[in-house]
């Protein structure tokens, strides 16, 4: 499938959950990145449950104020 | 063998603790910086818009200083912490992140005098409302929940009170109600006890007394345990970042906007002097405590002291409560009374090794008279809340030889 990651077309194996998403991307602190998919904002719960498709586009975010630290 | 260290004494060596894998150096790397470099305006929007992880600026996040909280979060088994300028730093971002105008606080009534002041004098002007109960009546606390509690907060071990609350019985009413339970764990360090363990759900050092150890640096820090679930209706607040983040809303508030607006971030080189003092945190206690136990029974003994108060003497009200809580040890400061004011000046005056100053928790033995000095501000009413009268004299416990710190006493006491 083909997703939109932080603005950029990427090629991903079907039927990704987020946290393999994340383990794939090698997103960085992944105890602290929020995930937007197609404009929502996902709780944390639902991580496990939401399943990607074709064309979602996906966003990568830190709520941190601009520093890493915790 | 166990794969992580079982005993502080080994944690706080080696707990986070890793040598620097860009140049192998074993001691922190003090990254003295206030800002920090991108190759491109591209990467450094990235950071700023939230899409990348990074340092930006030093009041917000330093590497020398998550190294720090990296090192106290493990220690204290937690989730995450976030250092301060201060340990007054540390308990105003605390409170100012939890509660707002109109909202109030439960304090035990031995606190501390600065926070006492904090408290009542400073957030009291901003509509926090802060009710002062008997520190060690778990009931009272209970009593004085209403619907705008936002916060509960004692210190494991009053100073200079030296009253012990019982922690688990607290930590109760505040999960009963909801309400964050914050244990100011300074006295007792995480070697004499993991207020995690006993139902904590913040943990705040003054870093400048025990873990630092040899004055020469202040700080503070906050720990959340990970044990709140900030979803509570208490703290709408937080409830955008909860759905983002889950349970690090809190240390996320804290650090993207309470402690970023405040600016009382801990500096790196300050960081840098806490990590060596936590090092030796572990052996240090052991040694403050024996001497203080040591101190305590001769003081009694003494024919010119008329009361002596430590935690870990058969006559301290919280005695057996404080062999539970903190496992036989007792910390490293007590007071003394003598016959009245000029007494304890002559003595203060008399010692030739024990330093007169504003501080405990240095490797130094310390003496002061509490009521002329940090207790001047206080009413005669909340200084007897405190348990400081005219003729109390505080000492904080160093690790010198115990003999030679009992000389010392023993031949000021002789000259009063």
């Amino acid at each position: 499938m083909k997703l939109t990651i932080n603005g950029e077309t990427k090629d991903l194996p079907d039927g990704l959950a987020i946290p393999a998403l994340l383990e794939h991307q090698k997103v960085k602190m992944p105890d602290m990145v929020s995930v937007e998919v197609n404009g929502e904002i996902l709780e944390r719960k639902q991580f496990e449950t939401t399943i990607l498709k074709d064309g979602d586009r996906v966003e990568f975010l830190y709520f941190m104020g601009g520093g890493a630290g915790l | 063998m166990h794969a992580q260290p079982q005993h502080m004494d080994t944690r706080v060596l080696h707990d986070a603790v890793k040598p620097d894998p860009e140049t192998g150096a074993t001691t922190p790397t003090i990254v003295q910086s206030t800002a920090f470099a991108y190759e491109t305006a591209e990467s450094l929007e990235a950071v700023f818009s939230g899409r990348e992880p990074g340092y930006v600026y030093s009041r917000i996040a330093n590497p020398t200083v998550t190294q720090f909280e990296r090192r106290i979060t493990a220690l204290e088994a937690a989730q995450g912490a976030l250092a301060c300028a201060s340990g007054m730093a540390a308990i105003s971002a605390t409170a100012l992140a939890l509660a707002g105008t109109g909202d109030e606080i439960i304090a035990g009534n031995s606190l501390f005098g600065g926070t006492h002041s904090l408290f009542s004098r400073t957030l009291s002007r901003y509509g926090i409302v802060t009710r002062f109960v008997q520190a060690t009546d778990a009931n009272a606390y209970r009593k004085a929940i209403t619907d705008r509690t936002r916060l509960i907060f004692v210190e494991s071990i009053g100073n200079p009170k030296l009253d012990v609350p019982d922690l688990a019985a607290i930590a109760g009413v505040a999960h009963e109600h909801g309400v964050v339970f914050a244990v100011d764990n300074t006295l007792a360090t995480p070697v004499l006890l993991r207020p995690k363990t006993i139902g904590a759900n913040l943990v705040i050092h003054s870093t400048s007394k025990f873990i630092n150890g040899h004055g020469h640096a202040i700080g503070g820090i906050i720990v959340d345990c990970g044990t709140f679930d900030w979803s509570s209706p208490r703290y709408a607040h937080l409830h955008p970042l909860h759905k983002r983040i889950g349970n690090l809303a809190f240390l996320s508030y804290l650090r993207s906007q309470v402690v970023r607006d405040l600016g009382c971030c801990l500096s790196p080189f300050n960081a840098f002097l806490m990590m060596i003092g936590v090092d030796t945190l572990a052996i240090r206690m052991e040694r403050h405590c024996a001497n203080a136990g040591q101190v305590a029974q001769f003081l009694a003994g003494h024919p010119r002291v008329d009361r002596v108060r430590y935690p870990g003497r058969p006559d301290h009200p919280d005695q057996a409560l404080a062999q539970r809580q903190f496992g036989g040890r007792y910390g490293a400061v007590l007071t003394l009374e003598l016959a009245d004011r000029t007494s304890c000046f002559r003595f203060i005056n008399g010692l030739k090794r024990a330093r007169n100053l504003a501080n405990i928790g240095e490797v130094r033995t310390l003496v002061i008279h509490p009521a002329s000095t940090f207790c001047r501000e206080m009413s005669v009413e909340d200084r007897a809340a405190v348990g400081v009268s005219d003729n109390l004299v505080r000492l904080s416990i160093g690790i010198e030889h115990p003999d030679d710190i009992i000389s010392d006493l023993e031949q000021s006491l002789a000259m009063i």
